[in-house]
């Protein structure tokens, strides 16, 4: 019911229309136009074409080019699941659903963009005084968002501090995958041949809620794979943690809130939700639809990408960057006893003083860094308005740049891209930035 | 991704708006002045819905609509292919000679929310001058004073509408209506004190501020009105021009007896408009919201959003066929836009949209669609949605 905006006295609260009968068909009564009317056919054309026109329906995107795919070969039961992990992954949390008291974002999805990697605004900042966690100041992650009522955590003065750019979270499953075996054979902690790169293992210790079934967990120092410095050995610790540290969300697994430790404010249930705030089967849900993400599909190699992938191999890129490793067992058959052409050892190497962020984690010292994977660079730009974040705080704009950056172990792959013509290195580039 | 500064001095903005309100509104409520105001131009949107029972007595009627649709995401098609669009029914009486009273409930598709629209007392001090309480749609725009399903060109409302208003938006409060002007040229204008948004905009809400969350404050979250007001012009007999805005706190500083926070201010100013120019109608709607949000929270809520929508309209027969005279049919065509977060490039959405409605009976509609949309999240990536739609829409 609508009323009429000018009061009438006549027993109505609204002016009656001139003739209602008409009324609807709005003024001005338009004059009786021919059937043929080029405009009204034009007109009729437009709003029936949908139906025969799909690409005014929208379009599936080309297979392949999107970071939000699940691997190909799961079978129906594991694409319920896909669904399911989807939802939760994207799902953004309110204040009243338990979002905070401190926090960094709303949704996994807030910090990696289509699934991909995220942006400088949300990097994450990591903070340990003398390899201490420092968890009395706010440490080891830093919270700079919170909800009314509490305060966000500022950064301390001193101590060692790396920011982290959200990493791409497709193909994690493919990474777990990977036999532990696979990874250590690559392994030259001494530089036993020379080559003047080191990779090694980090070895840490997965917390105590990971139960011992779940891949990276068990009892002793693990491999860790995950992480900017391979911190982490299981991905349902990753999952569990960024619910915690990133969101401020209690789960089954973690379920006493994250709080601003050097806050005079008392929060108790301020975010209004009861702990825990989700369930497991939520972060599993999570789990397993980013174990069931698939990578996206290279491109084509053309005689100047084959050209770049030699030159890739020359340069020493390869050492670190493997193009491929093998997949061991595993539960889901779709990540099982496959190649992944990730171009990662997935082992940490010195990368010097430009790059080192002073601090320790696991096992990782303040110049080590995990070889970062190189795909999905092909797409990665669609993802970041054209612009690219490489390396583990985002710092470089281009791969290019990224080669330049590097130091340490990487010192002699980056002198031999430098000394390569200019088209050699767009070969180079056009191969990297292709996969 | 610069962000917008906080708005300053939320009282001072609002003594102005409040300031702004009455002396525009005061014209038209001078006690000994005859009523001028003749029948205001019949309504180029929409006739008055049909009324059952005794108009000098209990009435009452509604209006619902049905939709199907073949919706897609980026090529993937929504399974929903069915659904009610829109339902309402009202009922109002008139107690005395002065005294009204009425009551109405809407379930809006797009908000997926039920709103009690309207639970409202109105005593009519003179017949250009109205006073009213209880729950009433706030004055912010036509589409929420005027969004009964069979007036609409189109199936959904526009983004302004439903992501900025939040149409339905009814609110509790209290106030007047009144007229002014001559016959030819009148001014109407509305006035109220309202319970106004709640936290929930921001508390209620995933992903960034949204103000529709924060409707249905019945009971004032925080025991301070908010102050809403409209003004609409008529400068001829098919034009209507209006502006409205709101302002106050939405906030709760304590929770529990603990101080949480500072009072914090939402402000909403909608701008519309209607005309026909070569028998085209052409209507337009446009919003600006400005929220004070806490500091935690600045970078994931917006302070700053923006809405805008244009459409235009052509009754192409009328009647359709020679003997079937109360048909006619129109073509609408539609663009709209909103920014939910104009301090961050992304979260926001751009849509078209055409209807091609056939007015088989008065009063009632059937309307084939097509829109095409384009979402952007906070990152900027976009996401392309797209639908055909069949609705019908009547009056009970």
């Amino acid at each position: 019911m609508s009323y009429g905006r000018v009061p009438q006295d006549d027993g109505r609260f609204a002016p009656q229309a001139e003739e209602p009968a008409r009324a609807m068909h709005s003024a001005p009564r338009a004059r009786r136009v021919a059937w043929l009317d080029p405009a009204v056919v034009a007109i009729c054309a437009l709003v029936l074409a949908p139906l025969g026109c799909g690409d005014l329906l929208t379009t599936k995107p080309p297979a392949g080019t999107r970071f939000d795919q699940p691997l190909d070969g799961l079978g129906n039961s594991e694409l319920g699941d896909f669904q399911d992990g989807q939802t939760q992954f994207r799902r953004a949390f309110s204040i009243s659903e338990g979002l905070g008291p401190i926090f960094n974002n709303v949704s996994c999805a807030s910090c990696h963009s289509g699934d991909g990697r995220g942006i400088p605004t949300n990097t994450l900042t990591r903070f340990s005084r003398a390899g201490d966690l420092a968890l009395a100041e706010g440490g080891p992650q830093i919270q700079d968002k919170a909800i009314p009522g509490a305060e966000p955590e500022r950064l301390p003065v001193g101590g060692e501090v790396s920011h982290r750019l959200p990493p791409p979270v497709f193909g994690v499953g493919l990474m777990e995958a990977i036999t532990d075996s696979t990874i250590l054979a690559h392994e030259d902690a001494g530089d036993g041949d020379g080559d003047g790169i080191s990779g090694r293992a980090n070895w840490v210790t997965p917390p105590a809620f990971v139960p011992a079934t779940e891949p990276g967990a068990g009892p002793g120092l693990r491999v860790g794979r995950f992480g900017r410095k391979a911190q982490v050995s299981s991905l349902l610790q990753q999952t569990v943690d960024a619910y915690h540290q990133d969101m401020g969300i209690t789960s089954s697994f973690r379920s006493v809130e994250n709080t601003n430790p050097l806050s005079s404010v008392v929060v108790p249930g301020l975010d209004g939700a009861p702990d825990p705030e989700v369930g497991g089967q939520a972060v599993n849900d999570v789990m397993q639809y980013m174990r069931m993400l698939a990578p996206p599909t290279p491109g084509e190699m053309t005689p100047r990408r084959e050209q770049g992938a030699a030159l890739f191999a020359t340069a020493t890129c390869a050492s670190c960057h493997i193009p491929s490793l093998r997949t061991g067992a595993h539960e889901i058959e779709a990540l099982a006893d496959r190649d992944v052409a990730l171009f990662s050892d997935l082992l940490l190497h010195d990368l010097g003083d430009g790059l080192a962020d002073n601090r320790p984690d696991g096992g990782a010292d303040g110049r080590e860094w995990r070889t970062a994977p190189l795909w999905g660079l092909r797409i990665a730009r669609e993802f970041l308005n054209g612009a690219l974040f490489l390396l583990h705080d985002g710092r470089a704009r281009s791969v290019e740049e990224a080669v330049r950056l590097h130091g340490g172990e990487a010192a002699g792959a980056r002198d031999a891209f430098v000394a390569m013509s200019a088209d050699e290195r767009a070969a180079l580039l056009d191969f990297v930035e292709s996969r | 991704m610069s962000r917008a500064r906080p708005i300053a001095n939320p009282a001072a903005r609002l003594a102005l708006l409040v300031a702004a309100v009455v002396l525009l509104a005061a014209p038209g409520v001078p006690a000994a002045t005859p009523p001028r105001v003749g029948p205001p131009p019949a309504s180029k949107v929409s006739p008055e819905p049909p009324v059952h029972g005794n108009p000098e007595g209990i009435s009452w009627g509604g209006h619902g609509e049905l939709r199907l649709g073949h919706d897609r995401v980026r090529g993937t098609s929504d399974p929903e292919w069915f659904s009610v669009g829109r339902v309402n029914g009202f009922a109002r009486a008139r107690l005395a000679e002065r005294w009204r009273v009425a009551g109405e409930g809407t379930w809006d598709r797009a908000t997926d929310d039920f709103v009690l629209e309207r639970v409202e007392l109105t005593y009519r001090w003179k017949r250009t001058f109205h006073a009213h309480g209880g729950i009433f749609p706030a004055p912010l725009g036509r589409t929420n004073l005027s969004h009964d399903a069979p007036r609409n060109d189109f199936a959904e409302h526009s983004l302004v509408a439903t992501q900025l208003v939040g149409v339905p938006n009814a609110m509790l409060g209290l106030g007047v209506r009144g007229a002014a002007g001559g016959g030819k040229r009148p001014m109407t204008y509305e006035i109220d004190l309202v319970t106004g948004f709640s936290d929930g905009l921001i508390i209620d809400s995933p992903g960034g501020t949204r103000l529709p969350i924060g409707r249905n404050n019945y009971g004032d979250n925080n025991g301070l009105p908010s102050v809403v007001g409209r003004i609409e012009f008529h400068p001829s007999p098919d034009a209507e021009w209006g502006i409205a805005a709101q302002s106050g706190p939405y906030n709760q500083t304590e929770i529990g007896g603990m101080t949480v926070d500072g009072r914090r201010w939402v402000h909403l100013i909608v701008a519309d408009g209607a005309t026909t120019f070569a028998g085209v109608r052409l209507v337009a709607e446009t919003g600006v919201a400005f929220v004070d949000v806490p500091p935690g929270l600045l970078g994931l809520y917006a302070e700053d959003q923006w809405g805008a929508s244009v459409e235009a309209s052509r009754t192409l027969w009328d009647p359709l066929f020679g003997s079937w005279r109360q048909s006619a049919l129109r073509v609408a065509v539609r663009g709209d836009a909103v920014d939910l977060d104009r301090g961050l490039r992304g979260d926001s959405r751009h849509r078209v949209s055409a209807s091609l409605n056939l007015h088989h009976r008065p009063r009632a509609v059937a309307r084939f669609g097509w829109y095409y949309e384009l979402q952007r999240d906070r990152f900027d990536n976009e996401t392309p949605q797209a639908g055909v739609t069949f609705t019908a829409a009547t009056y009970f």
